[in-house]
C-alpha cells in the first residue's frame, strides 16, 4: 500500500475547481448546473471534502497537512478523520497536499507546521470536522438516490445502510454523488466516548515501508536528469566568502559547476554526490571570517557568569517578594546548573532537490513545514506563488531542525537558478550538517532557596543567564525586549506553567546574553535545561532539609493537582517509599510543557561513584486526550532516547568561532543496550488538548540525576555527564 | 555595498516611461526594538527620498519604520528631455544622501 | 481596538470560494496562536481619505502569499489611470493592520510619471492583511487588500 503519494493533483482540475463557476473546462470536471464544481485528485477520483478523496474501489485518501518525521502524527491525524468518517481502517492511506495547491484553494488543510507538539492539538478540530462533513455528504449522496430521509440512513465501516429497508451501498458508489452535494456546515463531531479508532492504540501506516526499505526519504531521492551538490557555508557564523579557486576542481571527473551561493558558500555540482563531495573537500575556499572568528566557548561561559549576578534581568515568574525573603531567610541554599549548545544531528542530514526555470520552480524537500518551504522557494526564486511548487518527502527527522529554518531549500533554488532545467540535489555533509546547525541556545542558572526556622521553603530566586532564541528567530514575539519562550516550564500560566504554586516568594528572571552562534527549536526547547535546573534544585532544597524529594514537593503543589497527579503516578507505580531493589536508587521530576503534564521515576545503579547504568524509567503523561496510546509510548522512549543521550554524551562547543564537534565521533548518542526499560502511564484527564512529541522529554534527565544523587551523595550540576568523568552503562 | 544605487537608463526617446530602480544601505531602525538588556534602541530610518527631473520634482515617497532595511524603490517617470536625474534620501539624525544619473532623450 | 479571528481574515480577504471545502479553519482556543495586536489603521486611513469613500477596484496590491519572516517582504502597487493631467494618481498610501505603525509608505505620483506603478520591500511583523489606497486627482479613493502569512508567526505558538 502506497502510504505516502505526493499528488500530482492536476492543476487544472483544481484550479478549475476553485475558479468561479462556469468556466467550463478540464477533463472530468462536472458542473451541474448551480451546483459546486468537483475538485479531483490525479486519477480522477473525486473530492468530498478537501480532507477526504474516496476511490471507485472504496480506498479513503486522507489528505494530511503536517509532516510525519517518526513521532506518528500522520497516522493519528488519519485516525481522526477516519473516526467521523465512519470509513474501513484497512482501506485509508494518507498524502500530502502541497502548499502551492493549499495556497491557491485559500489555506484550506490550515497551517502545515509540524512542531511545537502541535500536530494533532491544533488540528483535531478541524480535521474531525472535515470527516464528519464528509460523512454527512456521502450518505445524503446515498439517501437522495434511494429517496429516503438521511437520518434514517447510518455509515459504518464505509458501508451506508438504509435502517428501515436494509438497503447498502458503499462510499466508492455513491462519491462521485457527494462530492456535488453543498457541504453542510457545523456539522456535529463524535463525543470521546463514542470513539471506536481514535484512543485504540493502531498501528502505524507508515512502518511497513520503513520496515522494508521501500520509503523514499529526501536523501534518497532521485529524478531523471538530476545532478548532485555538495556545499560548504563559512563555518564561522556571519562570515562570508572571499574567494575560491574553482579552476583546480573543474577538471574532475564529473564536476559540472562550482557556485557561490548566496554570500556565504560555495557549491559543487557534479554527476554523483561523492564526486560533488570530495570536489568541494579539494577546492580552495578564502573566507572572510568577520567580526566572530574569535569566540570561544570560554569566552561565551565568562558573559554566562556574569549575567548570574546582573542587575538587569527581564522578570518571566514572580509572587511576594522573593528578594525579601532570601534576605530574611534562615537558611539559604544555592546552586549553578549549566546547559550546552546542541545539534539536532537528525539522521538523515539536510538536503532539497530544486529545479528551476523561468516558469517553474518546484522544490523536493523534507521538511516540517511545507509553507514555510514554500515561502523560501518563493523568496529564492524571484517567481510568483503560482509558478512554484513544493513537495513534501518523508523526514529522516526533524526534532525542530527542519520546522522554522530552511536555509538548505534557498540553498536549492539559488544553485538550480545558476542551471535552468536541470534538476539539482543539495546534500548537506554530516560535517556541515553539525557545523551548520541552529542549536539549543546556551544557558547557565543560579538559584537560590529561602528557608525559615522551621524548614519551610519561603522563597526561590531562579536566575537564567543565557541565550535568547525569539530574538534572532523572531523578534516580533519579544515582549519588551523579553523572550517569553525562556520560560517555558516555568512560566506564569498556561502550556508551560510552573508547577509548585505554594512557593509563596518567587522570582525567575533571564539576564539575557545571546552569542553569535544561531540558536533554533531543539525538541522540547527551553524544558529541557529548565527541567534540570527546577527539578535538581528542589530534590538539593529537600534533601538540605532532609525531607523526602516526593514529600517535599507534595507540599509546594495544593494548587496544582495535575502536575501532583502525574508524579504521583510515578512514585506509586515505581514504589517511591517502599525499599528499592539493592543498589537502585529512585529520583524524581515533573513538569508541565506543550500543554500535557509529565513526571517520571528513574532507577538507576552506580558502580565506582561514576558508572551509571539507568534499569528503568517510569513515565505519567497526561495530555488531555490520547489519540493512540501505542504511539505515545513509543514518543515517550523515542523522547527519552533524545534526552539522554543529550545528558550523557552530547555538547557543542565553540573554537575560532565556529563548531568544534562535527561528527558523531565527538557528538555521540545512547546505544539500544544502554535504553532503561521505560514504562509508560498515559493518563488523559479530558477537557484540554495537550502535546505528545516534546512534552515528556524533559523529565528523564532530570530524574536520573536526582538517582544518581541518591546513589552516590553527589549532585551533578553540568551537562553533558561525559564532562564529570561520568558514563552511562 | 556602495551606498546608493540607482539604475537609470541611459538614453531614451521622448515621451517614453522609463523605470528606475533605487537601493541604498540604512539599517532603518525602527524604534520598536530594544537592546538585550531591555533598553529601547532609538528611532533611525530613513523619512523622506525625492527623485527631480532637471530640478523639476517627479516623485517622492514618505518613508516609515515598516520599510525594510536597505530601502529600495523602484517607480517610473516619463523621458521628457535630456538632463540629470538627482536621487535625495533624508530621516533622522540629519541623515542625507545624495545621487544622480544622466539620461540622454531623442 | 476590534480583534478579528484568523477566519475572518481569510473570508475577508478571498476573491474566491473554494468549493467542497466545509472544513473552516482553526477557531479553537487553542489556536489562537500568540498574535501581534490589531494597530489603529482605518483612523490612519481616516486620516488620508476624510470621509471620502473608498472604493475596491483599480489598484492592484501585489505581495507574496506567504513569507518565511517578514523582514524583506516585496511589494508593488499599480493602479489603472492614464496619468494624464486631468486625470491621474496622486499617491499611493499603504497600510498595515498588525506593525506597531499602521503607515507604511507613501508614494507621491503626478502625471510625470507616465505609470502609477511603485514597488519597495517592507516589513510585516505577522500574518495579516496589508491595504493599498489610491488617492486621484479627481478626489476619489480607491483601494485594494492582500493577505499575508509569515510562516514563522504560525510556527510559533503561545510562550
Amino acid at each position: 500500500m502506497k502510504i505516502i503519494e505526493t499528488p500530482k493533483v492536476s492543476r487544472r482540475s483544481f484550479m478549475v475547481g476553485s475558479a468561479a463557476v462556469g468556466s467550463g473546462l478540464a477533463l472530468g470536471l462536472n458542473l451541474p448546473f448551480g451546483g459546486p464544481s468537483v475538485v479531483r485528485a490525479q486519477d480522477g477520483s473525486p473530492e468530498i471534502t478537501a480532507w477526504v478523496v474516496i476511490r471507485p474501489d472504496d480506498t479513503v485518501v486522507v489528505r494530511i497537512a503536517r509532516s510525519e518525521m517518526g513521532q506518528g502524527t500522520l497516522t493519528g491525524l488519519a485516525q481522526m478523520v477516519a473516526e467521523e468518517l465512519e470509513c474501513d481502517w484497512s482501506k485509508v492511506t494518507t498524502e500530502y497536499p502541497t502548499p502551492g495547491q493549499s495556497v491557491a484553494r485559500k489555506r484550506a488543510w490550515g497551517d502545515f507546521s509540524t512542531g511545537g507538539s502541535r500536530g494533532i492539538r491544533e488540528s483535531h478540530e478541524y480535521v474531525r470536522r472535515g470527516g464528519a462533513t464528509a460523512r454527512v455528504m456521502l450518505i445524503q449522496a446515498a439517501a437522495d438516490e434511494w429517496k429516503v430521509p438521511a437520518a434514517e440512513c447510518s455509515a459504518a465501516n464505509s458501508v451506508i445502510t438504509h435502517g428501515p429497508s436494509g438497503r447498502r451501498t458503499t462510499f466508492g458508489k455513491v462519491a462521485e454523488a457527494a462530492a456535488k452535494i453543498t457541504p453542510p456546515k457545523d456539522v456535529a463531531l463524535k463525543d470521546p466516548k463514542d470513539w471506536k479508532i481514535i484512543g485504540k492504540p493502531i498501528k502505524r501506516l507508515d512502518t511497513v515501508d520503513k520496515l522494508t526499505g521501500k520509503q523514499i526519504y529526501g536523501a534518497d531521492f532521485k529524478m531523471p536528469g538530476m545532478l548532485n551538490a555538495s556545499i560548504k557555508e563559512c563555518p564561522v557564523f556571519g562570515g562570508k566568502v572571499k574567494s575560491f579557486d574553482a579552476a583546480k576542481v573543474m577538471s574532475r571527473k564529473g564536476v559540472k559547476h562550482v557556485f557561490q551561493v548566496g554570500d556565504s558558500a560555495v557549491a559543487v555540482v557534479a554527476d554523483h554526490w561523492w564526486q560533488a563531495k570530495t570536489a568541494l573537500d579539494a577546492l580552495p575556499i578564502v573566507w572572510d571570517e568577520g567580526p566572530n572568528a574569535k569566540v570561544s566557548s570560554a569566552m561565551i561561559a565568562a558573559t554566562l557568569k556574569e549575567g548570574l549576578d546582573a542587575e538587569q534581568a527581564f522578570v518571566g515568574n514572580s509572587a511576594g517578594d522573593a528578594k525579601a525573603a532570601l534576605a530574611g531567610a534562615a537558611k539559604k541554599v544555592e546552586a549553578v546548573y549549566a546547559y550546552p549548545f546542541l545539534n539536532h544531528a537528525p539522521m538523515e542530514p539536510m538536503n532539497a532537490t530544486a529545479r528551476y526555470t523561468d516558469d517553474k520552480c518546484e522544490v523536493w524537500v523534507p521538511t516540517q513545514n511545507g509553507e514555510a518551504a514554500f515561502a523560501a522557494t518563493l523568496a529564492a526564486s524571484g517567481l510568483p506563488a503560482n509558478k512554484c511548487e513544493v513537495y513534501k518527502i518523508h523526514l529522516g527527522g526533524g526534532f525542530g531542525r527542519r520546522g522554522a529554518f530552511h536555509d538548505y531549500v534557498t540553498q536549492a533554488v539559488r544553485i538550480a537558478k545558476q542551471m535552468p532545467g536541470v534538476p539539482v540535489k543539495l546534500l548537506w555533509t554530516r560535517e556541515e550538517d553539525m557545523a551548520q546547525g541552529r542549536f539549543h541556545p546556551v544557558t547557565q542558572c543560579k538559584l537560590t532557596g529561602a528557608f525559615d526556622a522551621n524548614n519551610n521553603l519561603t522563597g526561590l530566586h531562579m536566575r537564567i543567564s543565557g541565550q535568547s532564541i525569539l530574538t534572532a528567530v523572531r523578534p516580533e514575539a519579544l515582549q519588551k525586549g523579553m523572550d517569553p519562550a525562556t520560560f517555558q516550564g516555568v512560566a506564569r500560566s498556561g502550556e508551560f506553567e510552573f508547577g509548585y504554586a505554594g512557593i509563596p516568594n518567587l522570582l525567575i528572571d533571564h539576564a539575557m546574553r545571546n552569542t553569535h552562534v544561531p540558536p533554533g527549536f531543539w525538541r522540547g526547547v527551553n524544558i529541557n535545561q529548565n527541567a534540570i535546573y527546577v527539578e535538581c534544585f528542589m530534590d538539593e532544597l529537600a534533601h538540605s532539609v532532609k525531607q523526602d524529594p516526593l514529600e517535599f514537593r507534595r507540599k509546594l503543589m495544593a494548587k496544582n493537582p495535575k502536575h501532583l497527579a502525574v508524579l504521583n503516578a510515578v512514585a506509586e507505580k515505581a514504589g517511591w517509599g517502599k525499599p528499592a531493589p539493592k543498589g537502585i536508587y529512585r529520583g524524581l521530576a515533573q513538569m508541565k510543557a506543550f500543554n500535557s503534564f509529565v513526571a517520571a521515576c528513574a532507577e538507576v545503579s552506580v558502580e565506582g561513584g561514576n558508572k551509571v547504568k539507568v534499569h528503568r524509567i517510569v513515565c505519567a503523561t497526561d495530555p488531555g486526550y490520547a489519540v493512540n496510546p501505542a504511539q505515545i509510548e513509543r514518543q515517550i522512549a523515542g523522547s527519552f532516547m533524545y534526552g539522554l543521550s543529550a545528558l550523557f554524551y552530547q555538547e557543542n562547543t565553540v573554537k575560532d568561532g565556529r563548531i568544534a564537534e562535527l561528527n558523531f565521533n565527538t557528538f555521540n548518542s545512547m546505544r539500544l543496550a544502554q535504553m532503561p526499560k521505560v514504562e509508560s502511564i498515559i493518563m488523559p484527564s479530558g477537557g484540554f488538548w495537550g502535546g505528545v512529541g516534546e512534552p515528556t522529554i524533559c523529565v528523564a534527565a532530570p530524574a536520573v540525576l536526582n538517582a544518581i544523587f541518591a546513589a552516590t551523595g553527589k549532585r551533578l550540576r553540568e551537562v553533558p555527564l561525559k564532562n564529570l568523568g561520568v558514563t552511562l552503562v | 555595498m556602495a551606498n546608493a544605487r540607482v539604475n537609470v537608463p541611459a538614453t531614451a526617446m521622448r515621451g517614453e516611461i522609463i523605470e528606475i530602480r533605487t537601493l541604498i544601505a540604512h539599517t532603518m531602525e525602527t524604534g520598536f526594538r530594544r537592546t538585550h538588556l531591555g533598553a529601547p534602541i532609538p528611532r533611525n530610518i530613513i523619512k523622506f527620498f525625492v527623485c527631480r527631473y532637471n530640478g523639476v520634482e517627479v516623485f517622492r515617497a514618505e518613508l516609515h519604520p515598516s520599510v525594510s532595511a536597505n530601502p529600495y524603490i523602484s517607480f517610473s517617470t516619463v523621458a521628457t528631455e535630456s538632463g540629470t536625474l538627482t536621487f535625495q534620501w533624508s530621516g533622522d539624525n540629519g541623515y542625507n544622501a545624495t545621487e544622480s544619473a544622466k539620461i540622454t532623450v531623442t | 481596538m476590534k480583534r478579528k479571528t484568523r477566519r475572518e481574515f481569510l473570508v475577508n480577504a478571498s476573491a474566491l470560494a473554494t468549493v467542497a471545502t466545509a472544513a473552516a479553519l482553526p477557531s479553537t482556543a487553542a489556536a489562537q496562536l500568540f498574535r501581534t495586536p490589531l494597530n489603529n489603521m482605518p483612523e490612519a486611513i481616516r486620516k488620508v481619505t476624510g470621509a471620502a469613500q473608498v472604493h475596491k477596484g483599480r489598484v492592484k496590491l501585489n505581495l507574496p502569499p506567504l513569507v518565511e519572516n517578514g523582514h524583506l517582504v516585496p511589494l508593488s502597487v499599480s493602479v489603472e489611470s492614464p496619468m494624464t493631467e486631468a486625470d491621474h494618481v496622486k499617491a499611493i498610501h499603504v497600510f498595515t493592520e498588525r506593525n506597531p505603525l499602521p503607515e507604511m509608505i507613501s508614494f507621491r505620483l503626478g502625471p510625470r510619471a507616465g505609470r502609477a506603478q511603485v514597488s519597495t520591500r517592507v516589513r510585516l511583523a505577522d500574518t495579516q492583511n496589508v491595504t493599498a489606497i489610491a488617492e486621484l486627482s479627481d478626489g476619489s479613493f480607491w483601494s485594494d487588500s492582500a493577505h499575508l502569512i509569515v510562516t514563522l508567526a504560525a510556527c510559533l505558538e503561545e510562550l
